[in-house]
């Protein structure tokens, strides 16, 4: 399900939102405001990461092994002097090998093999980061990673990093949207729809799968090195598996067919956690009770809502052909 | 200490996390065989039993027997319940019933860390002393753990081979639907195989818990061996659960002995990439036929 964006209604409904977060930081009541947008901006491309694999038809219970792969691997290149708006990059990179080679062994497998051996992977980055404690400071983490500057102006207050993720943020849901419009979407949706039906049209599903797996991983080892140089801090309790499972919550709950389905689960779920911090065990209560409700009830999640919203308007005028192009 | 006693101690202590693995193994491949659910869930059921059995045997001195099978029987239930309410409705359907089977494992987990508290509690053992043979000893404490397991995959084995519900079940593993026109009532087997598996999970813990200290937080480990296992395995083999549970535990013990413990968790992530690559059915798998 594409959305129809070329619509004027659609482009300035972006515009406004767009708009909105641009100014946060003027009418914010205090830095905490933008602190949540700014880890909002990080979940998004994460969950994006996610969005796109999943697109192809595949669950990824590793994401946050790929995040803290690139966490470390921004945080100690960036304190050996090289400059960490590469070495953003790089993580990013070295998170897409990782995935690649990784996905090409276990991706011609059935989906639940990939499932099993992905969070296998995840579980083992966190081993690893543990134990090489020589080069990783084993469970107290780096300390002190350097922050992210640009042409000798230093991100280093949380005003001055908000737009900066913002627009990692924006570039990545833009490019996320171009690639789902591409030739290449098109054969990653087919793929998840009937695999086999695609392999008969002579597409490599294998090969999609694995693309998406790399595309989606480097999202994420780049948004894990993001995060790592605005806390300036990395520990292996950093990406757990809870966080891999809060990342699928925001897109299960958001929905998984759009680019609107990311940013609405990650709207409605990144502020949950500091509303609810008195009591840990209560905010991951309610996270799973609101994956399960939505799996139950919404399985195709909270932004498809609006799309069953305006079908229901398109039929109200009694006008039945403009419903037909609704449907996916 | 002599290399014979260290070796010894080392091959009965991997027998005995082999088994518990084992026994979280098969339950996570039944359910999966019969039903296609991926259960995330699969630990905490595990982590429930333990608590329960720390609860009862060692906070209210309970007699041991009863607190078996009151930890099980009430693991069990929370089992048929989250049946009903959720497992039920994702039959099928592996992606959704996977990401349903994580937020179950997050309301369970951490409705256990509110109602329990985070602090680890330790079991009295059940059992003291050491058995000796030829100079070698061995603590009655784990020998235990390995004789309730082989006693529990036992008596699984002869339900599963020589009763009737147990044929129903493997008739439901093979073909849901051709099993339902034959007569069999789908609908009792999926709960019973459900219920099936969280109760050897929850065995499992209940036999862990007086050796390891039980806290919310124990049931990730022993999924992830689960998931480990089944793939080394092959995916809905109960032989292979068997094969694999031992080895990742032997792997664990001499790895965790002689070298180093986080070496042994790399070093089954090897075995499992080395399966997937050189024999992607599972080492006692068969080719899975497509529908």
């Amino acid at each position: 399900m594409t959305l129809p964006t070329t619509k004027p209604v659609h482009l300035v409904g972006v515009g406004v939102a767009v708009a909105v977060a641009v100014l946060l930081p003027w009418f914010a009541p205090n830095q905490f405001y933008i602190h949540l947008a700014t880890v909002g901006c990080i979940n998004l491309m994460l969950v994006l990461g996610l969005a796109i694999i999943a697109r192809a038809g595949q669950l990824s219970m590793g994401h946050g092994g790929f995040a803290l792969v690139g966490g470390y691997v921004s945080a100690l290149l960036s304190m050996k002097g090289w400059p960490p708006l590469l070495t953003l990059f790089v993580a990013g990179l070295v998170a897409a090998v990782i995935a690649a080679a990784l996905g090409w062994i276990i991706l011609r497998l059935r989906g639940v093999y990939f499932v099993l051996v992905a969070f296998a992977f995840s579980q083992i980055a966190v081993l690893l980061a543990l134990d090489m404690s020589s080069i990783t400071g084993g469970a107290n983490g780096l300390v002190g990673v350097p922050p992210i500057s640009i042409v000798g102006y230093v991100l280093r207050a949380k005003p001055q990093f908000y737009p900066f993720a913002l627009g990692c943020a924006l570039v990545t849901l833009l490019l996320t949207w171009l690639l789902y419009r591409s030739p290449l979407g098109t054969m990653m949706a087919a793929t998840a729809e009937n695999q086999r039906l695609t392999e008969s049209s002579g597409i490599d599903t294998h090969r999609v799968q694995v693309i998406a797996f790399t595309i989606g991983s480097g999202i994420a080892g780049f948004a894990g090195a993001l995060s790592t140089h605005y806390l300036r801090f990395i520990s292996p309790d950093s990406y757990t598996f809870w966080e891999s499972v809060s990342y699928l919550t925001m897109l299960v709950v958001g929905g998984r067919d759009g680019v609107l389905g990311p940013v609405v689960g990650v709207l409605v779920l990144t502020p949950l956690p500091e509303l609810l911090r008195s009591t840990e065990g209560l905010q991951h209560i309610i996270y799973g009770t609101m994956l399960v409700l939505c799996l139950m009830f919404v399985p195709n999640g909270l932004a498809s809502l609006v799309h069953t919203w305006r079908a229901r308007q398109h039929v109200a005028p009694a006008n039945a052909t403009r419903v037909v192009e609704e449907v996916p | 200490m002599s290399m014979d006693i260290i070796l010894a101690q080392t091959v009965v202590n991997g027998l005995m996390v082999g088994m518990i693995y084992v026994l979280m193994a098969i339950g996570f491949t039944m359910v999966f065989g019969i039903m296609r659910i991926v259960n995330f869930a699969h630990g905490e059921f595990y982590m429930v039993g333990a608590f329960l059995f720390a609860i009862l045997y060692g906070s209210n001195e309970m007699p041991f027997a009863v607190s078996v099978l009151l930890a099980v029987g009430a693991t069990a239930l929370l089992g048929l319940a989250m049946e009903r309410v959720v497992f039920r409705r994702f039959r099928g359907n592996e992606i959704n019933g996977m990401i349903a089977s994580v937020g179950v494992a997050l309301i369970i987990q951490n409705s256990a860390l509110l109602m329990w508290g985070s602090s680890a509690r330790t079991v009295p053992p059940v059992v003291s002393g050491v058995l000796s043979i030829g100079g070698i000893v061995f603590p009655w404490s784990r020998l235990v753990v390995i004789i309730g397991a082989i006693l529990a995959v036992v008596s699984l084995n002869l339900l599963v081979v020589h009763t009737r519900i147990g044929r129903a079940m493997r008739a439901v593993a093979q073909d849901a639907e051709i099993a339902q026109v034959q007569g069999i009532r789908v609908d009792v087997i999926f709960p019973a195989a459900f219920v099936l598996g969280v109760s050897l999970a929850a065995f499992a813990g209940v036999l862990m818990a007086p050796v390891l200290s039980v806290s919310p937080f124990i049931g990730l480990a022993p999924t992830l061996k689960a998931f480990v296992i089944v793939v080394i395995g092959g995916l809905g083999s109960v032989p292979g659960a068997v094969v694999g549970g031992l080895l990742i535990g032997l792997i664990e013990s001499f790895a965790g002995t002689f070298v180093s413990a986080s070496l042994a968790e790399i070093l089954q992530f090897l075995v499992v990439i080395a399966v997937v690559l050189l024999r992607p059915q599972g080492l006692l798998g068969r080719k899975e036929r497509e529908a």
